[in-house]
């Protein structure tokens, strides 16, 4: 059967063109059809949910969207519904994470888009969100609004399942009109949502489209770029680099690059109880989708000096993930993944040899661990549950070893007391860390999370001010002036 | 206890065999790595830590490939690396640190290049004029493919035969000439060098609409790509390019596919139909491997190349290459280069990371 992905509202089905592209793993396979619009299609794609929003979305007030979007986050997280077991059903197949995987991480990410949720992502980035819906008094005086752009532009890479509603809901939360790219390693869970959403509240499903191109060829992209008011972009600094060049001076570019996670461990967490349970946790974060997440951690930084050490802890890991392995498999690895597997499992084999290192797993066994007793800065491995463990004698030499790479960084997953989870999340912060989590949770963000350290709504909105001054001098034209 | 001496003899041997079947083969293979084993300390831990000792290998497929790569980091060396006769090293172009290769003698590396050499490429003939687009020895004593030329001058070059790459690069006014001189002379003639050099060649020739009709028997060898040295051609490209400037059929254009660690070279039979197939003599085999597990992979099934050639008695006899390949009747297809691919998440991959710190 053929999967029709995307979401088009105003053109109809039989004018595109349609490109079909094969998937399999786990035995079985799905072809899905991608929309492939011309210039003019794009342009009145572009059109129809510029208007649309100016006429539906922006006249909505925010309790509506919000309404909406927690209703078909309550549809897919339902695994009784046709929508959710198509999901659970074919996105194994299309991005090649196991089963679990796929129904843990739909449940775990959708319920970041419950009302309660949406509504903690509102208050994180307004003192007052009604700021969305009309001019609000501010502090300082006077008056502001906040208005999202006529038309955003999702541009989405990546084979994490569902990771595109992240900007997509916050589009819709500051009454953007949006049009999203679909990533081709995950072409469906945006159109799927996008249906919802119409079935839910055609209004809003006039002002969403789900469209694909294959980046950097289509004649569609130019009118894409040309339209959007803003375009929020994700994939590798070369791909956004190539982007940026592509859109007009005047166009918001919010990009998010590739990313590289590491976590922390104190001395203090690695006691003899404490340290199997932080092991598990750790190899959950290495696990859940394979370290293809941009907080996904590639490397670990041990303290020495707990009654754990770092090659007992490195053991501890090994079998976390052995377990691990056998509930969810490693997905199938492409003959590019595999050869950087094998490529960086031959390097760390060769330092093995030198001493100073030693290497855990064998070539057949789906993870790789390798642990050095020198500090060293951080590096990416070859992904896919390859992880470089790095002794070191005080945790405040980590902020040094990851600062040369500021531009990667985002999450660090640490494990420490209050006291030094402070003091270390100051120095790497400093570093350019944007976020901190625990231990087990570096996959999965929090409502409201500053993206990269950024708001995920206010860097899509423009605020409109009333000064002060004007609203009293308003006060002169009235009709009660003497 | 075998010493350098009665290994360096029973390959010259085995060189000369007319071929050897799979058991010889496995038979020399198996006594080499135990050679290796103990004389090559490095390697010796490497095989210790896949669990492989000349003892529990039963099979010349068992013994544990090196990484190419590990010829940077590591000294693969059976006698000590300063006796050495000479030692090739790789350009160190990909990453910049040159993996080395020691001879304590060339006496196998020569015989096994002239073997292959005289059955693949000079087939039959004794000696033909050639021109060598490379640099010659002298010049540079540590590129492998500069003693492969010049032993090939050298042993099978007819009177005449000439470098054509100076100081200044490609000397083309003097190539032009002796081409001139080859067309008129009727005799064939062979051009021999790296795949770039070959490039501004076919490029001059195209600009000032001029081609040369070589005589029949003439043959080209190109080898090693074009390594940013010259504009990339697709393999078509390059050999309908090379045909049509010197009316050599491409079936007569002879792709050798060779590297610093290796002793042995590998031919394809003319390069009419890409990618080719190639094979190497009875001394070297190759296989197709999964990267992840070593495991042998299927005829027609894609996965990264592994040479066992017995001629790098010295070093280490099996190589785990960065090539993409398939098993095909008669030999292998090259199928590129298996470069790490870039992330498919948002996770940050070796290559951007390399990348960003190059600035």
């Amino acid at each position: 059967m053929i999967e029709q992905a995307g979401h088009l509202p105003g053109l109809p089905r039989e004018a595109l063109r349609w490109r079909e592209v094969g998937y399999d793993a786990w035995g079985g396979s799905v072809a899905i059809a991608l929309p492939e619009l011309d210039a003019a299609q794009a342009a009145q794609l572009c059109a129809h949910v510029r208007d649309q929003a100016r006429a539906r979305l922006k006249r909505m007030p925010v309790a509506r969207i919000v309404a909406a979007i927690d209703a078909a986050a309550a549809r897919l997280l339902d695994r009784d519904h046709p929508l959710r077991r198509k999901a659970e059903e074919l996105l194994p197949v299309v991005t090649g994470y196991d089963r679990e995987t796929v129904r843990l991480g739909l449940t775990g990410y959708l319920k970041t888009f419950r009302r309660p949720q949406l509504l903690r992502f509102l208050a994180e980035d307004f003192a007052n969100p009604a700021l969305l819906d009309g001019f609000q008094p501010t502090p300082k005086g006077g008056y502001l609004s906040a208005r999202g752009p006529d038309l955003l532009l999702h541009v989405w890479a990546g084979n994490v399942p569902a990771l595109s509603l992240w900007s997509l809901i916050c589009g819709l939360l500051v009454k953007a009109g949006s049009v999203g790219k679909l990533a081709s390693a995950e072409p469906l869970t945006a159109g799927w949502f996008a249906s919802l959403i119409a079935e839910i509240d055609p209004e809003i499903g006039e002002c969403l489209a789900i469209v694909w191109w294959k980046g950097g060829e289509a004649a569609a992209e130019a009118a894409f770029l040309r339209e959007a008011d803003t375009v929020m972009a994700y994939g590798g600094n070369e791909t956004l680099t190539a982007l940026r060049e592509k859109l007009p001076v005047t166009t918001r570019f919010l990009p998010h690059g590739h990313r590289i996670g590491f976590g922390v461990i104190a001395r203090e967490a690695l006691d003899s109880r404490k340290a199997p349970a932080l092991a598990r946790l750790t190899a959950h974060d290495v696990v859940r989708y394979e370290q293809q997440g941009c907080y996904s951690p590639q490397m670990l930084f041990v303290e020495r000096g707990g009654r754990v050490g770092p090659a007992e802890f490195a053991l501890y890991l090994a079998q976390e993930l052995a377990a691990l392995g056998h509930r969810h498999p490693r997905r199938a690895l492409s003959p590019g993944e595999a050869a950087s597997v094998a490529a960086w499992r031959g390097a760390q084999e060769m330092r093995a040899l030198e001493g100073g290192a030693s290497l855990l797993g064998e070539p057949g066994d789906g993870w790789n661990i390798l642990h050095v007793e020198a500090p060293e800065t951080l590096a990416p491995t070859g992904l896919n549950r390859s992880l470089k463990l790095v002794s070191v004698d005080s945790l405040d030499d980590v902020p040094a070893l990851v600062a040369p790479h500021r531009h990667f960084l985002q999450t660090a997953g640490v494990a420490a007391a209050p006291e030094r989870l402070f003091r270390l999340a100051e120095a790497l912060g400093a570093a350019g860390v944007s976020r901190i989590a625990p231990l087990g949770r570096m996959s999965a963000p929090e409502a409201g999370w500053h993206h990269d350290g950024r708001f995920s709504l206010l860097d899509l909105v423009t605020l409109t001010e009333i000064e002060q001054a004007a609203e009293a001098a308003a006060e002169g034209f009235a009709p009660y002036v003497d | 206890m075998a010493t350098q001496a009665e290994i360096v003899e029973a390959l010259l041997a085995f060189i000369a065999l007319p071929q050897a079947s799979e058991a010889e083969f496995e038979a020399m293979a198996l006594k080499l790595f135990a050679w290796q084993f103990r004389n090559n300390e490095p390697y010796k831990r490497f095989c210790l830590q896949r669990g492989r000792t000349p003892l529990s290998v039963r099979g010349w497929r068992d013994i544990p490939a090196v990484p190419i790569t590990a010829f940077k980091d590591l000294t693969l060396s059976c006698t000590p690396p300063e006796t050495a006769e000479r030692v090739f090293m790789t350009s160190g172009t990909t990453q910049g640190i040159r993996g080395r290769s020691h001879h304590p003698t060339l006496a196998v590396w020569d015989r096994s290049m002239l073997r292959a050499f005289r059955e693949r490429f000079m087939q039959g003939r004794e000696r033909i004029r050639m021109g060598i687009l490379f640099p010659d020895e002298a010049k540079l004593p540590n590129s492998s493919l500069a003693h492969y030329l010049s032993l090939a001058r050298r042993e099978c070059g007819a009177p005449g035969s000439a470098v054509f790459i100076g100081p200044a690069g490609l000397d083309l006014d003097r190539l032009l000439t002796a081409l001139a001189e080859a067309q008129a002379g009727g005799e064939p003639y062979a051009l021999l060098g790296a795949s770039y050099a070959f490039v501004p060649l076919i490029d001059a020739l195209a600009a000032s609409g001029r081609r040369f009709s070589l005589p029949e028997g003439s043959r080209i060898l190109d080898t090693g790509g074009f390594k940013g040295q010259s504009r990339e051609l697709e393999p078509d490209a390059f050999y309908d390019g090379l045909s049509a400037a010197l009316s050599v059929p491409r079936s007569a254009c002879i792709n050798m596919y060779g590297m610093t660690e290796l002793s042995s070279q590998l031919y394809d039979d003319g390069n009419a139909v890409c990618p080719s197939v190639k094979s190497g003599p009875h001394w070297i085999r190759s296989r197709v491997v999964d990267p992840l597990s070593g495991a042998d992979l299927p005829e027609g099934q894609r996965g990264v190349i592994v040479h066992h050639d017995l001629a790098h008695f010295n070093c280490v006899s099996a190589i785990l290459t960065e090539d993409a390949g398939e098993i095909v009747p008669g030999g292998f297809r090259l199928l590129g280069r298996v470069d790490g691919e870039a992330s498919k998440g948002c996770s940050v991959a070796v290559a951007e990371f390399l990348a960003a710190a190059r600035g």
